[in-house]
């Protein structure tokens, strides 16, 4: 009888599969490993002069579509460098709403707000999952953690063959060479040096195989289809 | 009053003569033979497909009339997106039809793209194709699950198909990850083209992914296949094909009522045009028909996948410059409808952009391919009892945060 | 090694009987989880104790803890009565299940036939919960467990005769010893396909996958046991289990040759191997299969086990009247 049949099929499947290893792992005794691009946090970084990046701007408050950053943004000299530019006064981003879109990392201009790799830890209250400026900062220390992406990688990605911008910024971080921007995997969390200009032009030849043909044509970028 | 059905055998489920599928049936003038007992499957129920209600008007165990409630789930996406700017509606509308956010993705920038006549780059339309395909299997399998759970019940071989089915989904969803760095809601479109690009070891991890999904689907579909799964959707929640029209209702649930519309191969977009989709029509109508359907769409959308991963051309992602301010894009008054296949039918959205408003929608109307699949229940429910009913609104595939947005 | 004495015999074992198979009852929970687990390529239960084996007890505290709440507009009576009444038949069963030569509650020359009434009993606690709840998947899910019940009594009791015909006696001991020195029925064809169809009713009775219809998790949320929670529900589990074991071991001894094994051990030891086989068997069915629907249900039994059952008596009759 087909039931028969069909029911004996059906045992042998799941017994077959009950005989071998379990997908799953003991978690949290072991942990699974996950990409590299993962994104799940958030940090601020400072630059290589140790000065804070983040200039303050808001242009992160203005894109997050679930409003969970508050930025109240000054102006005055840097401990460093002795020049006036703008800072944050304050920062906040609320984790318990964020959807993890990593458009403010998109936006940044200074590749201030980086994804950091791992989650936060649970807590017991609101405020340990709202991070406040000294968290991020602290979040930014750990180089490892840092994610892949910033704003200039995500640049790279959506736009290889622009040309360099006029004034490279000094060292964001976590920006990566070129050269390694086609193994993610590997140099994610290493920081890394601005991308040298003559650089920007190679790197598509390595990233992707976009023929140095596509290179006289940087500014016909719509209609390219 | 006596249904007849077989245990074994192709016979359909033979309405009583009592039967009458009609959604206005006015419940006064029905002889019951006892009285009409209602049940309410109501928004908290195992097996509801998300916050859906319905009210069942049953005589014995045989549902006579039905009645669907929908709403639980609205937040106001529609509204929401009238407040932000095109360059972030995106991660929002990933939450819509939330087991196949892609095509959701796809769908709106589509629309924005239309209306600010942006030309999107080769690559990004081939990666956007294969994203769209990954997806649908993606999906497919999760209903392959839930389906299956539906019928088998969640303690019992229902679950041991459904843990199957989110093992091969868990492949798809690391595939994406590498790539966009989220497994799920990935914000990884925007106006112009694509935001991440593929990572040199990926196609491998596709085709790795591909093959170990296509082995093992054939491992345990014996479990599926088995006489007793048949006997529970054969006949089960016909929609004829005039109903299917009528309704509105597209993608797998047309297909299955003999209908050949599959907007990849009619109307095509990204790059369909140039992939031959063999799309699959059953003729059955029923919980069965659905389920062949479905099957097949896994099976495509595999080998359109591997064809695609292999034959990603070399090019810029996206035509547009990366964000770097929510106000970039700006749109000219005018209004769009872009429709794209989804796993669940026909997936619009309506823009329109008004002058005084350039950064911003004017309204942005969402067409949910599950809201019509819903409206088919009033029509399909009566007639069968509560076992079908539960097998019917699962091979229907509503999900209700499109329905409810 | 039985006592002379029925009162102290029944005492006794009964004692030991239900101690026994209480914590057989909660290990095999255990178990099952595990293996569920194992098929569905997931661990089970990891955590409690060295490979989750303290789960049950976790379980059974847990429950015992919290707040038995009795729904509003139920009966409270039939409601408090039902699943003590459930884990008493369940249990009652076992009193002539013998797992060693005289090592039961009650050597009765009628067992089989006691075996069967009380495991048919069960129905009618299931069903009392069902109506006492005030909850119409509650209702559905007890009527369909009072029809289920009594449909598959009728190939259950046929399917049990065939042994009974076969050693010629009711005594479940008898059938053993008739196995021990003649070979298991389940060696003979139609001892085979009698002992298919008991476990198929088997499985009917217990309300396991495929015939799990008046507790379908996916319909009727818990069917008659929807309104119970805490320690209500955690014995209705539990009878559910005790009642498959007990009817793994009847099979086990009516089929499968009893306590009679190879090797000088123990009797009582293959007796109880052969019960967990049978009930991994059960086990295995249940995570693999898909659930029938009512009426499909029904129309398997009356159509198709009862006249197969039929048939079977008959060709057992046949073939001890040939035998002489």
């Amino acid at each position: 009888m087909g039931y028969l049949l069909s029911t004996v099929q059906s045992l042998w499947a799941t017994l077959r599969q009950a005989l071998h290893k379990p997908t799953t792992v003991e978690f949290p005794k072991v942990k699974r490993q996950r990409a590299p691009r993962i994104r799940a946090s958030f940090a601020l970084v400072r630059e290589a002069n140790g000065d804070e990046a983040c200039i303050g701007c808001k242009k992160c408050e203005k894109v997050c579509p679930s409003e969970v950053i508050t930025v109240v943004g000054t102006k005055k000299p840097s401990p460093i460098t002795g020049k006036a530019r703008g800072y944050a006064e304050d920062f906040t981003l609320n984790l318990q709403a964020c959807i993890v879109c990593e458009l403010c990392v998109q936006v940044c201009p200074t590749d201030a707000i980086i994804m950091v790799k791992e989650q936060e830890a649970p807590g017991f209250s609101r405020a340990d999952l709202t991070l406040t400026m000294d968290k991020l900062y602290k979040n930014g220390e750990t180089k490892e953690r840092l994610a892949w992406s910033s704003a200039t990688v995500l640049g790279e990605h959506q736009k290889p063959l622009e040309p360099p911008k006029p004034a490279p910024k000094p060292a964001a971080p976590a920006a990566e060479a070129p050269a390694a921007a086609p193994a993610p995997a590997a140099a994610a969390s290493k920081p890394a040096d601005a991308p040298k200009p003559a650089e920007l032009a190679a790197p598509p030849a390595e990233a992707k195989p976009a023929p140095a043909a596509d290179a006289p044509a940087p500014a016909d970028k719509k209609g390219d289809a | 009053m006596a249904v007849t059905t077989e245990a074994v055998g192709p016979a359909p489920v033979v309405p009583t003569k009592h039967f009458v599928p009609d959604p206005y049936l006015d419940l006064e003038k029905y002889e019951a033979d006892a009285d009409l007992m209602t049940l309410s499957l109501g928004p908290q129920h195992p097996s509801t497909h998300g916050v859906f209600r319905v009210v069942l008007y049953l005589d014995g165990e045989i549902i006579v009339k039905a009645v669907p409630y929908c709403g639980y789930l609205h937040r106001g996406v529609e509204k929401l997106c009238e407040k932000l700017s095109y360059s972030n509606i995106t991660p929002i509308l990933d939450k819509n039809d939330y087991v196949s956010p892609m095509l959701n993705e796809q769908a709106a920038n589509m629309a924005f793209e239309k209306l600010m006549n942006v030309e999107v780059p080769l690559r990004a339309k081939y990666l956007r194709t294969l994203l769209a395909e990954l997806q649908r299997i993606a999906s497919h399998l999760l209903w392959l699950g839930t389906f299956a759970m539906d019928l088998g019940g969640a303690l019992g071989g229902g679950t041991s198909v459904f843990m199957y089915c989110f093992r091969e989904r868990e492949l798809i969803l690391d595939l994406f990850e590498e790539l966009t760095g989220c497994r799920f809601h990935y914000n990884t479109h925007h106006v112009g083209g694509n935001r991440h690009d593929i990572p040199p070891h990926w196609p491998k991890l596709v085709h790795e992914a591909l093959d170990t999904i296509e082995g093992r689907l054939d491992a345990y579909l014996s479990m599926l296949e088995h006489p007793i799964f048949v006997d529970r959707t054969k006949g089960v929640g016909t929609i004829d094909a005039q109903l299917a029209l009528e309704l509105g209702l597209s993608g797998p649930l047309l297909r299955a009522s003999g209908i050949d519309h599959d907007l990849r191969r009619d109307a095509p977009y990204h790059v369909y045009d140039q992939l031959d989709v063999q799309v699959a029509v059953e003729s059955g109508g029923d919980c069965l028909a659905r389920y062949k359907v479905r099957l097949a769409e896994i099976r495509e959308s595999i080998r359109l996948s591997r064809l695609l991963v292999d034959n990603v051309p070399a090019g810029p992602l996206s035509s547009t410059k990366p964000l770097n301010m929510v106000t970039q894009f700006k749109a000219a008054a005018g209004q769009v409808y872009v429709g794209i296949e989804t796993p669940r039918g026909e997936l619009g959205t309506w823009l329109i952009a008004s002058k005084d408003r350039p950064t911003s929608p004017y309204r942005m109307k969402i067409r949910p391919p599950s809201l019509h699949a819903v409206a088919a229940v009033p029509y399909v429910f009566p007639g069968h009892t509560l076992s079908d009913a539960i097998a019917i609104l699962g091979s229907l595939d509503p999900i209700m945060g499109e329905v409810d947005r | 090694m039985s006592f002379t004495n029925p009162w102290l015999n029944g005492l006794v074992y009964g004692a030991l009987l239900v101690t026994v198979l209480m914590t057989a009852v909660a290990f095999i929970t255990w178990f099952e989880r595990k293996f569920a687990g194992r098929v569905q390529s997931r661990m089970g239960p990891t955590m409690v104790g060295p490979f989750g084996l303290l789960q049950p007890i976790a379980d059974a505290l847990k429950a015992m803890q919290k707040e038995s709440i009795v729904p509003r507009n139920a009966d409270r009576l039939l409601y408090r009565l039902a699943p003590p009444l459930t884990i008493a038949f369940a249990l009652g069963t076992a009193a002539v299940v013998p797992f060693a030569p005289g090592f039961l509650g009650a050597d009765l020359d009628i067992g089989v036939l006691y075996a069967l009434a009380f495991s048919g009993l069960l129905a009618f606690p299931t069903w009392i919960a069902g109506w006492a709840s005030n909850n119409k998947y509650a209702l559905l899910g007890g009527m369909r467990m009072v029809a289920q019940g009594i449909s598959y009594e009728i190939p259950m009791v046929m399917a049990a005769l065939v042994p009974v015909v076969l050693a010629g006696s009711l005594s479940m001991t008898g059938i053993v010893q008739h196995q021990v020195t003649s070979g298991w029925f389940v060696a003979t064809p139609v001892g085979f396909a009698a002992c298919l169809l008991f476990l198929t009713t088997a499985l009917a009775e217990g309300n396991r996958i495929p015939f799990d219809i008046p507790e379908a998790e996916s319909e009727l949320v818990a069917g008659p046991t929807t309104e119970y929670n805490a320690i209500g529900w955690s014995i209705f589990a539990a009878s559910e289990y005790a009642h498959s074991v007990v009817t793994s071991a009847i099979a086990s001894a009516l089929f499968l040759g009893g306590w009679d094994g190879w090797w000088n051990l123990p009797p009582a030891v293959w007796m109880v191997a052969k019960t967990i086989a049978v009930f991994l068997t059960i086990t295995w069915v249940r995570w693999s299969l898909l659930r029938l629907r009512s009426d499909q249900l029904m129309a398997l039994c009356w159509k198709y086990l009862v006249p197969g059952a039929l048939l079977l008596v008959l060709i057992a009759g046949i073939q001890v009247s040939v035998r002489g």
